[in-house]
């Protein structure tokens, strides 16, 4: 890995929080919740070999990594979720390592804020 | 003196203008997206730029609350469990009917192939994810401006709609009322026949004929400007004076001057009526014509086959007031064969496919060319038909024929003699003079009419009486106070002088009178009636009436054997210039 | 179908063009041309030299303009009309109402 980039679009973000205002801690809640959930899914998915499952679990997670400006973690979503389209799930091991270190780095910056 | 009112129609006008409606409701929105990150997100942006938000959590639950809550527009994402985004927006696009409910796809998907899924899928639109406020803003704001105009439409066309079908409703009222007031009279009579346009309501032509009591038949041919309830709107005043008049014995001059201030009075001012009326009094041979805006109707003579061409000679009605009317009509003598024909101008105006106009030069010859008068009918239908031949254009043609028969031919119901108390004035007398500005401009006969009207036991006799009244009216004012000699009618040029000399001399009128004096006196089971009329003129040598002398018999009429077997008798006096005739009926 | 007007200098005369056919689509126009000029008009012509046709609602525009113009004390001449403009307010007898030249 060369430069760590930032894990969050802080430009980005701060339309966000200009948005949900008062109700931004809410938002960063629920985005940890489904996140543990939707990361659960995936290794399931991997665990089965459900292409389907996993496709649709990084699909889901990419948006809301996206809508959380996590553009590197969305970036992996993608990657995991372009690999399930091809219907294999060779790779996403891998994939899925790193995918939850990111998290944890976009997780550090949200409790930051 | 015309009147301008609003018609106010509360329902169309001011509603259409309305279009715009009260301000704009909150837009109601559907968002349904299984990531609840996403969907809190969604829903915040949402709110903070002022909707009404809506959410669930897969396809399913986005049906549910579609049907429930009936947002404006929807938001879909397409990957959920459950009842993918697609096919939740196929069931919302037949829930939602004929309603404007845009669908938006919310999909990170990136390929075009997916996009193009969308748009088939029944979507209006997509938004990619991360949700960016100001592409949303911008989308949303374009579907609600276009979901206003559609309501919008939709209004406005209901409000056609129900404006057409009062339209509708209303000339159907309109025609139904027409047809009873402007009914057929005696048009049907044999010696008459008429062709009417069917959709002569609505284009504003009016056929009227009826009998006097003296047993004239009396024709109108009438043309209204406008179309539609404009012209019903004429036409039933027009139909109601003219039956009502007609049937209380006024002379046609009268008619015409009365039809004419009704006009006057109800029409707007750019709505007219252009007419022919005539008066043909069969047992004299004598037909008058006055044409107010009509093209030329034809008398057509049976002894020469020569068409004599009956001018408009004045406004049409309806255009000026009474001071300003011209009651003057055209005289002609008629014989029986001699047929008369009016139209309306459809028949010149009827246009072929290569937008020539039929004309008046092609009526004309068809007269010129025929052989048989009675087909001279069916020959202008036919040929106006032929030249047409387009049948969306053909349907303005109105025309009427009234062929001159014997008195004894002409077969129509006189009006019904009715007084309206069934007792009335049993031992009466009436005395009226009549001086010369009175003798110029009055008819008195529908006056004395009416007198006799009241007496139940007339019923029976009216007309004959009024035929009588008349005769011997005509003569007193003609012979006795006008002084014409009616030899001169033997001739038609004298025919003609004769008319021109009556006009003349009673417009010029200084001195002159006459006296009418009525003595009723009815008895258990029947009565008599004696008429005196005596006329300031000179009389005649009545002593040689006996021996059946023509010469100097003031007589232009029925001839005094046709009285006589109407009357119980009939005797002249002093110089001649008083007559007294008496109708005795019953036991008395 | 067009209608066009001008107005003489002094504001007395109006004058209304008629282009094409005289029929009941040019109403509103031949209205406004007459009601603008508004009440100090004496006198109107009406021009028919480029009229081609003349129905019943023409009749009709005329006759609320001779009672816009003051009914019977109203001056309007119409000129320049072809035989079959001519034929027709022959038969309507208009120029008991109009001076028609």
């Amino acid at each position: 890995m060369n430069a760590p980039q930032p894990s969050l679009n802080y430009v980005a973000l701060k339309e966000v929080q200009g948005v949900m205002g008062d109700d931004f801690p809410l938002l960063v809640e629920v985005f940890f919740t489904d996140s543990v959930k939707l990361l659960t899914a995936i290794q399931s998915a991997l665990d089965e070999g459900n292409t389907d499952s996993l496709r649709w679990a990084a699909h889901s997670f990419k948006g809301s990594a996206g809508n959380m400006s996590a553009t590197a973690l969305a970036a992996l979503c993608h990657e995991l979720e372009g690999l399930a389209s091809s219907g294999t799930i060779v790779g996403g091991g891998h994939l899925m390592t790193q995918l939850v270190d990111e998290y944890e780095r976009v997780k550090s910056a949200l409790e930051d804020i | 003196m015309s009147h301008t009112f609003a018609m106010k129609n509360p329902f169309v006008v001011d509603e259409l203008r309305v279009a715009d409606g009260p301000s704009v409701p909150i837009t109601k929105i559907l968002i349904a997206d299984d990531n609840n990150t996403d969907r809190l997100l969604l829903k915040a942006i949402l709110c903070q730029q002022g909707h009404e938000v809506f959410v669930a959590k897969d396809g399913h639950e986005a049906i549910e609350v579609f049907r429930e809550m009936q947002p404006d527009l929807v938001l879909l994402d397409v990957l959920m469990p459950n009842v993918d985004g697609f096919e939740a927006a196929e069931k919302i696009r037949q829930l939602a009917g004929e309603a404007f409910i845009p669908i938006i796809f919310l999909t990170s998907l990136q390929s075009t192939d997916a996009l193009v899924r969308c748009l088939d899928a029944g979507g209006d639109d997509f938004l990619p994810k991360p949700y960016n406020s100001v592409v949303l803003k911008a989308k949303l704001d374009a579907f609600i401006r276009m979901g206003e105009m559609h309501r919008t439409m939709q209004r406005q066309r209901d409000l056609i709609a129900i404006h057409n079908e009062r339209l509708l409703r209303e000339q159907e009222i309109a025609k139904r009322v027409f047809d009873k007031v402007a009914h057929s009279g005696c048009l049907n009579a044999d010696n008459i026949r008429y062709l009417l346009s069917p959709i002569a309501i609505f284009n504003g032509d009016v056929a009227l004929a009826g009998v006097s009591p003296a047993g004239n038949l009396m024709v109108l041919l009438g043309d209204f400007t406008g179309h539609g309830l404009d012209a019903a709107i004429g036409a039933m005043p027009l139909a109601q004076t003219f039956y009502s008049m007609l049937e209380k014995g006024f002379s046609l001059q009268d008619i015409l001057r009365e039809i004419n201030e009704k006009l006057y009075d109800v029409l707007p001012v750019d709505v007219f009526c252009c007419a022919i009326v005539a008066d043909i009094d069969f047992s004299n041979g004598v037909m008058q014509i006055w044409n107010g805006g009509l093209p030329d109707g034809v008398l057509y003579r049976s002894f020469d086959g020569k068409s004599i061409p009956l001018t408009s000679q004045h406004i049409p009605f309806g255009i000026r007031n009474t001071a300003h009317f011209d009651d003057s009509v055209a005289t002609f003598e008629v014989q029986p064969d001699d047929r008369l024909f009016l139209w309306s101008d459809g028949i010149q105006e009827a246009t072929n496919n290569q937008s020539e106009m039929f004309g008046e030069e092609r009526l004309l010859k068809i007269f010129e060319k025929n052989t048989d008068p009675e087909q001279l009918f069916d020959e202008v239908n036919e040929a106006v038909a032929e030249f047409i031949s387009d049948e969306a254009v053909s349907d303005d043609v109105s025309i009427v024929e009234v062929k001159i028969v014997a008195p004894i031919d002409f077969h129509a119901d006189r009006p019904d003699f009715i007084g309206s108390n069934p007792a009335g004035p049993r031992d009466w007398s009436l005395k009226y003079e009549l001086r010369p500005q009175t003798l110029s401009n009055f008819d008195p006969l529908p006056m004395l009419l009416y007198v006799l009207r009241q007496v139940p036991y007339l019923r029976n006799f009216g007309g004959q009486i009024f035929t009588v009244l008349t005769e011997l009216y005509t003569n007193a004012l003609e012979h006795g106070v006008l002084q014409l000699n009616s030899s001169l009618k033997n001739s038609t040029a004298g025919f003609d002088h004769y008319y021109q000399l009556r006009e003349q001399r009673l417009l010029h009128l200084q001195d002159g009178t006459i006296g009418i004096q009525l003595d009723y006196k009815g008895t258990g089971n029947g009565g008599r009636l004696k008429v005196t009329i005596e006329d300031s003129g000179e009389g005649f040598d009545y002593k040689n009436l006996e021996n059946g002398l023509s010469g100097d018999v003031p007589y232009a009429g029925r001839g005094i054997n046709l009285m006589r077997s109407i009357c119980h008798s009939i005797e002249y006096l002093g110089s001649g210039n008083v007559v007294c005739a008496s109708f005795v009926w019953g036991d008395s | 179908m067009s209608i066009s007007s001008s107005l003489s200098t002094d504001g007395q005369e109006l004058q209304i063009n008629i282009e094409g056919r005289f029929d009941f689509n040019v109403h509103s126009s031949f209205r406004r041309a007459y009601e603008e000029p508004g009440n100090e008009v004496g006198s109107y012509i009406v021009d028919m030299t480029a009229a081609s046709y003349l129905d019943s609602s023409a009749l009709g525009m005329l006759l609320l303009l001779r009672d816009y113009a003051g009914g019977d004390s109203a001056s309007i001449t119409i000129v320049h009309c072809n035989d079959d403009i001519k034929k027709i307010f022959a038969i309507s007898n208009f120029e008991q109402l109009f001076d028609i030249k």
